[in-house]
């Protein structure tokens, strides 16, 4: 079962998202901001980390950087509605050159958000040597 | 280019969406039963929270404008509009993202009208979303 980390500040949407996770069937664990992403991926190997990017504390393009700085081969979908002007759009597109594989704009539809993950998930299966997968 | 993401499209006011006409705190009744099929089980733990979001945001709103705290207004409204929109309260969502703006302008007149509206229609929408939780 493939394991992904939820990073969101906003409880409701963070929950959301987990459990329409959890009911597709991947383990899920949730993260309320960046820093608090990569103290629990200390002690938990994550196979893909889906992460709001405006959030407190520490936002969503310094965890892509510190991730992918860990491990170049990190799966990473970044998710937003924008910020004060700056819009989702721009903001997704930054997240990209930051490292996110994918992106989600907020408000997201559930079905698009699955599809993405699975084909996230894909790719990092299709990166894997035989013999390595989980 | 960034991916193709899919944003949910605003209803018409009379859409067929299942959106009531005329009414800010009107349940989108299709998009909460997709989100019933979507999540399963956890649909009553997330709804239920959606739910408490509906009153308690709303009152962090018009705490921030009573404090005068225009950063905290947009914050708040932010945040709400966020959650309206993913639960397809979709003119809530616009009433939250006006007073995100006035929240950014730093020019708080009229907020608390707008409050008092929003708060009404978020005592609505929580009063139907109770049929949900039953």
């Amino acid at each position: 079962m493939a394991h992904i980390m939820v990073v969101d500040d906003d409880e409701l949407i963070r929950v959301f998202l987990a459990s329409l996770l959890r009911h597709v069937g991947y383990s899920v664990t949730e993260a309320e901001n960046g820093q608090t992403c990569l103290q629990k991926i200390k002690t938990c190997a994550v196979d893909l980390v889906i992460t709001d990017i405006f959030m407190p504390e520490m936002d969503g393009f310094y965890l892509l950087t510190e991730l992918h700085r860990a491990s170049p081969d990190s799966r990473m979908i970044a998710i937003s509605g924008g910020y004060k002007s700056v819009t989702s759009q721009l903001t997704l597109q930054m997240a990209k050159a930051f490292g996110a594989i994918d992106t989600i704009a907020k408000p997201f539809k559930t079905a698009m958000v699955i599809q993405q993950v699975a084909k996230a998930l894909q790719m990092a299966n299709n990166q894997t040597e035989p013999g390595e997968a989980s | 280019m960034i991916p193709a993401t899919e944003t949910a499209p605003v209803p018409a006011r009379n859409g067929p969406q299942g959106e009531i006409s005329g009414k800010a705190g009107a349940l989108n009744t299709q998009k909460l039963d997709e989100m019933q099929q979507e999540l399963g089980p956890s649909f009553l733990n997330v709804i239920e929270r959606f739910q408490a979001g509906l009153l308690t945001r709303p009152e962090k709103i018009r705490q921030a404008i009573l404090a005068n705290d225009s950063d905290q207004v947009a914050v708040e409204s932010h945040s709400l509009k966020s959650v309206c929109r993913q639960i397809g309260l979709y003119r809530m969502g616009e009433m939250a993202a006006t007073l995100e703006s006035i929240g950014y302008s730093g020019q708080l007149e009229g907020a608390n009208l707008l409050v008092e509206q929003l708060m009404q229609a978020g005592r609505s929408a929580h009063h139907e979303l109770a049929k949900y939780c039953r």
